[in-house]
């Protein structure tokens, strides 16, 4: 931890932007004193400030909107739930309008003097209505705000939707979203706006996470019964956030049930569920423990043992995954509230014969301490502690030899965040974070167990970042909003320093009540980057920290929008975006990553851009029918490596020109309910070879008759990919439980979309080997149609 | 113990991935063949020259093709793949040896070479080699260097039964390492015969050997009878390149979780060529597997 205490604002010879932070350090002080300003100007007016829950489970609502009606006055809850709203001074009542879509909408009078607290707690409108809410701010305050670039997903609204395999991953609903691709069929990969898988801020309840992935990438780690809502922002960043370049992705996981014991789970094809939740002090503090698992091993367990002893029967391996999220909140006083949550999850996969006993874990562990404080009715401040840890490990046994091979990134993290509304015109954001970085890259220990033959190799780096951040956002007339601020950053990794500062700035200017145009501005930095082998996510891709050969990376983007809302219902929402990336890291051709402790030598950096003229979604939220429409065109290309394509630009695998989503969610009746999603996107590119050689090799070796010659890279580009899925949920109520049976199915109408192409040949024997006679392309698909059927109950 | 030296990586994306992927694939059969337009591609020269003590100098010059053309069996193949008529000569020592458009061949193991010369490569470590090619027609010059590395040769090669199956073995190869030169290996496999497919063909280096000794094992899969063809090639760091970079564009082409890589060759010329110059220092360890 020495690196934390130790930082400084020296300059490193490599910095130049020393003195031009100074000038931004002034800005930002003459911010926090404009906060200042306000606080005094704001003497003579009221403040009603409190908690908005759901009054069935106690859950914080975020984003509900509270109006003091007649006067024009009104504000959204915070994603604590939190809320405060200024009134003038006066000896009428006033009243307050509390509303949530899908709740019912609850008034209450106050009278307007001095500091009123009132926590409201909103009874859901319609048990089913509630199923298909979109719990996001309603339309209108999402066209009102100054963010952009924003999706919210819940994960109500995620398990009616068709799954793969019946397994709901509120992840793969994400890539249903304008702007967002998955880079490859059936994963939970996300590339936000022509930005690297790396490049987004994943945190569940703060915490990073730093592999989001079971299975390689098939599923997701968040468990759907634990997680409260998703939101991503796809650009326009608060200035809160930062650390990466093209996404935050910040997941909330359930507060648990402050007022009766319940549970919930589910059984599907490939895992099950089990929730249990509830008040430990009703009203006061509450519990929830959510864990899933995999049996697919349970089954191919019982095939080898059936099948051992077979002479000719080759083991299949074990494999299964589980997580298992918990979280607590106590309520200690009416300004004090403490949560700790905890998450921990792991892939495993085994195989063991007469050669080799191998063992393939690799997960998160993420753990988070959170004090909400209410210093009084314009000030808040969230105080947070989390722990991050993503660790793989292989190991195998040999009879007489050993081979142990690891990595491992562990994060610490202070920060606090102060919430100051000083008048319903300004709310400002203020705060700062540090976070201590450990790294193990690569570390490999082998050999003999009697110690004659040895290999290691690994490294081990630190680092602590650094975050400091304010923005205001004023609400400059009745029509303009203005957010304005911005992010210091810093890094060290002894010796390297790095200092930043990263300008934040958004405006929405209501045109009419419901026609918005919208700007942003935003730079990013990222200091810690996964080194990634191929374009997919493995277990085994490296983190790495900044150092001096490798430096931060670098995002600017500005994006330009309008949003228009019809009949109240629908909101089309049309941004056209630009995103300039420097300091991009991809590994030299060749390159190894494994048992390398010179892995700086196999780095190049390059540059970057990504633009889209046409980025639109159309989404309605209210109704018996409900759901989205999203289409973006945008272009993707990196470039400017010394070591790759000569120099030349190139569009990355993720590239895709247009990119189309339906998603439609019909309440049928009460019970009965059908969704439908489709899906068109462009073709992904990908690296084909242009030429091939026979290599004859030596003697012993084997004679290649087809060696590929792979030139400019990614010039080819798949065939479109395109899906169709269906869901169908059924409903029906016990005593005392509720159940449905959700029927998904997955590429309904059985395309076979490209998922890689491969180039084969037929052969005939010769003396000198096998001679290719025909020479053709090979398409593989990964999913045919799959039906599954999952069950899920709450008691 | 082979998998220690292994390309590390290859354990995930050799085995685990195609595992899940191809056995999802395989049961649904799900692969269909496609037509599809690869990029421009203009045919380059290729060199295949391994210097090898004790045998003749000798190289097989032939062309890369567009990954589609049409493969010829009947006797055009020759003509259309072997480059004739190029002026082929390697220089060492202050000397310099002409490599003449004759075809031959190792009977067995099967190899072809396509220029041949009159002398012997002398088993010299230390000894600097250079190539020249002009290709005929104007088509460009190639040129090569490489050096003759010193034999490191096989200690000893051990075989042990199983303790759990008593009919089946595995062999440990040894060798020592020089911790003071930073030495890279390719190490082949060859069960019963050298003609046969390797079971092991894989490149190494000493880069994170703390032990002067290095190992590298098969699993227990042999039998008593079974003679194993054990070679351990000390290699440049130009061959190790190379033939890194071959086993990637072949792997490339048939795994989606892998990278592909251009061809690294260490010969360059107006002609604008791919391939390998090389020396082959080798030493192979014969052993039959017997209780």
């Amino acid at each position: 931890m020495q690196n934390k205490i130790s930082f400084t604002l020296f300059p490193n010879p490599n910095l130049t932007q020393i003195v031009t932070e100074q000038t931004h350090m002034k800005n930002i002080f003459l911010l926090f004193f404009l906060a200042g300003t306000f606080c005094l100007s704001a003497q003579n007016t009221a403040t009603v400030t409190g908690t908005l829950r759901d009054a069935a489970n106690g859950e914080t609502l975020i984003g509900a909107t509270v109006e003091a009606v007649g006067l024009g006055k009104g504000n959204v809850s915070n994603e604590y739930g939190f809320y405060s709203l200024s009134l003038p001074q006066g000896s009428d009542s006033v009243t307050l309008r509390f509303s949530y879509i899908g709740f019912e909408t609850s008034f209450r009078k106050v009278k307007p003097e001095g500091r009123i607290k009132l926590d409201v707690s909103l009874r859901t409108a319609d048990a089913l209505l509630e199923e298909v809410v979109i719990k996001a701010n309603s339309l209108e305050e999402k066209m009102k705000s100054t963010e952009m670039s924003v999706t919210t997903i819940s994960t109500k609204e995620a398990k009616l939707l068709p799954a793969l395999f019946g397994e709901v991953d509120i992840i793969k609903i994400l890539q249903l979203k304008p702007g967002i691709t998955a880079g490859s069929e059936g994963t939970t990969g996300i590339f936000v706006r022509g930005g690297g898988s790396d490049q987004n801020l994943i945190v569940l309840d703060e915490a990073v996470v730093y592999n989001a992935n079971h299975l390689f990438g098939f599923f997701s780690t968040f468990n759907s019964d634990a997680v409260k809502d998703v939101k991503v922002y796809k650009g326009g960043f608060p200035a809160q956030y930062g650390g990466r370049l093209s996404s935050v992705i910040d997941v909330r996981m359930k507060e648990g049930n402050n007022q009766q014991f319940s549970g919930a789970g589910g059984l599907g094809l490939i895992a099950s569920r089990l929730t249990l939740e509830g008040p430990i002090q009703k009203d006061k503090s509450s519990f929830i423990v959510s864990g899933r698992r995999t049996y697919a091993d349970l089954i191919t367990r019982g095939i080898n043992n059936a099948n051992a002893g077979k002479p000719d029967y080759d083991p299949i391996p074990d494999y299964y995954f589980y997580d298992l999220n918990t979280k607590v909140n106590f309520t200690l006083s009416e300004k004090d509230r403490l949560y700790l949550s905890g998450y921990f999850g792991r892939d495993v996969f085994t195989f063991k014969d007469e050669t080799f006993d191998f063992k393939f874990d690799w997960g998160n562990t993420t753990g988070t301490a959170r004090w909400n404080h209410v210093f009084g009715p314009k000030l808040f401040s969230n105080t947070t502690i989390t722990f991050s840890d993503y660790r793989y490990r292989i190991q195998n046994q040999l009879q007489g030899f050993y081979f142990n091979l690891g990595s491992n990134v562990k994060d610490a993290n202070l920060k606090v965040d102060f919430y100051y509304q000083p008048s319903n015109k300004h709310t400002v954001r203020f705060g700062g974070n540090a976070t201590y970085h450990d790294f193990v890259v690569g570390r490999l220990k082998a050999g003999s167990d009697d110690g004659e033959v040895s290999f290691e190799a690994g490294q081990k780096f630190d680092g602590t970042e650094f975050g400091l951040y304010a923005n205001d956002e004023w609400a400059v007339t009745d029509r303009f909003k203005l957010s304005y601020g911005g992010r210091f950053s810093a890094w060290r990794n002894n010796p390297a320093t790095y200092f930043n500062f990263e300008p934040r700035v958004a405006a929405n200017f209501a045109v009419t009540d419901k026609w918005s145009l919208k700007g942003s501005y935003t730079r990013m930095n990222q200091y810690v980057h996964l080194l990634a082998s191929s374009g997919l996510s493995l277990p085994t891709d490296i983190w790495y920290p900044s150092t001096e050969g490798v430096k931060p990376e670098v995002s600017d983007q500005v994006a330009l929008g309008t949003s228009y809302l019809i009949g109240g219902k629908v909101l089309v929402t049309w941004e056209a975006w630009y995103k300039w990336l420097q300091n991009q890291l991809d590994f030299k051709d060749g390159a190894e990553l494994f048992g390398n402790d010179a892995l700086e030598g196999e780095l190049t950096t390059g540059r970057g851009y990504a633009f889209s003229p046409f980025e639109i979604e159309i989404e309605k939220k209210d109704g018996k029918l409900t759901g989205w429409i999203g289409y973006t065109l945008a272009w993707t290309r990196r470039g400017n490596f010394p070591d790759i394509n000569g120099g030349a630009n190139f569009p990355p695998r993720f590239d895709t020109r247009h990119n189309l989503s339906v998603v439609a969610l019909w309440e049928l009746s009460r019970r009965l309910s059908v969704t439908a999603t489709w899906v068109y996107t462009s073709g992904y590119t990908a690296w084909l070879p242009g030429g091939r050689f026979s290599f004859q090799d030596i003697p012993g070796g084997q004679l290649q008759p087809l060696v590929p010659i792979y030139g400019d890279r990614n010039t080819y580009r798949y065939p479109a990919y395109m899906r169709a899925d269906l869901g169908v949920v059924w409903k029906w109520w016990g005593r005392h439980t509720e159940n449905d049976l959700t029927l998904s199915i997955y590429n309904v109408t059985d395309r076979r979309n490209p998922y890689f192409i491969y180039i084969d040949f037929d052969s005939v024997e010769t003396p000198v080997g096998d001679a290719p006679t025909r020479i053709y392309a090979k398409q593989v698909s990964l999913f045919p149609i799959l039906p599954s059927i999952t069950w899920n109950f709450k008691f | 113990m082979t998998i220690i030296l292994a390309r590390y990586e290859n354990s995930v994306l050799n085995y685990i991935l195609p595992f899940v992927v191809v056995a999802f694939i395989t049961a649904c059969n799900l692969s269909k063949e496609v037509d599809i337009n690869l990029p421009e591609y203009d045919s380059q020269p290729v060199v295949e020259c391994y210097l090898e003590p004790g045998k003749p100098f000798r190289l097989l010059l032939t062309r890369s093709y567009g990954f589609f053309d049409p493969f010829g069996l009947d006797s055009s193949f020759f003509q259309n793949v072997l480059f004739q008529d190029a002026v082929v000569t390697i220089s060492y020592d202050g000397q310099t040896d002409t490599l003449y458009n004759n075809f031959s061949f190792d009977a067995s193991p099967l190899k072809i070479f396509n220029y041949t010369g009159l002398n012997f490569v002398p088993a010299t470590p230390g000894v600097n080699y250079t190539l020249n090619i002009t290709l005929p027609d104007n088509g460009g010059n190639i040129t090569g260097s490489t050096i003759m590395l010193p034999l490191i040769p096989i200690d000893s090669a051990v075989v042990e039964f199983s303790p759990d199956i008593d009919t089946l073995a595995r062999v440990l190869t040894y060798l020592t390492d020089d911790p003071a030169t930073h030495n890279y290996y390719r190490r082949l496999l060859n069960y019963n015969s050298l003609d046969s497919v390797p079971e092991q063909d894989f490149l190494a280096d000493d880069r994170i050997l703390t032990s002067t000794k290095l190992a590298f094992g098969t699993g227990y899969e042999l039998s008593v009878g079974d003679t194993i063809y054990n070679t351990v090639c000390h290699i440049t760091k130009d061959y190790y390149d190379y033939y890194e970079s071959v086993q990637l564009a072949i792997f490339g082409n048939i795994n989606p979780f892998a990278q592909p890589s251009p061809i690294k060759s260490n010969v360059r010329g107006s002609a604008n060529p791919l391939g390998i110059f090389t020396c082959l220092v080798y030493d192979r360890a014969t052993t039959v597997v017997q209780k």
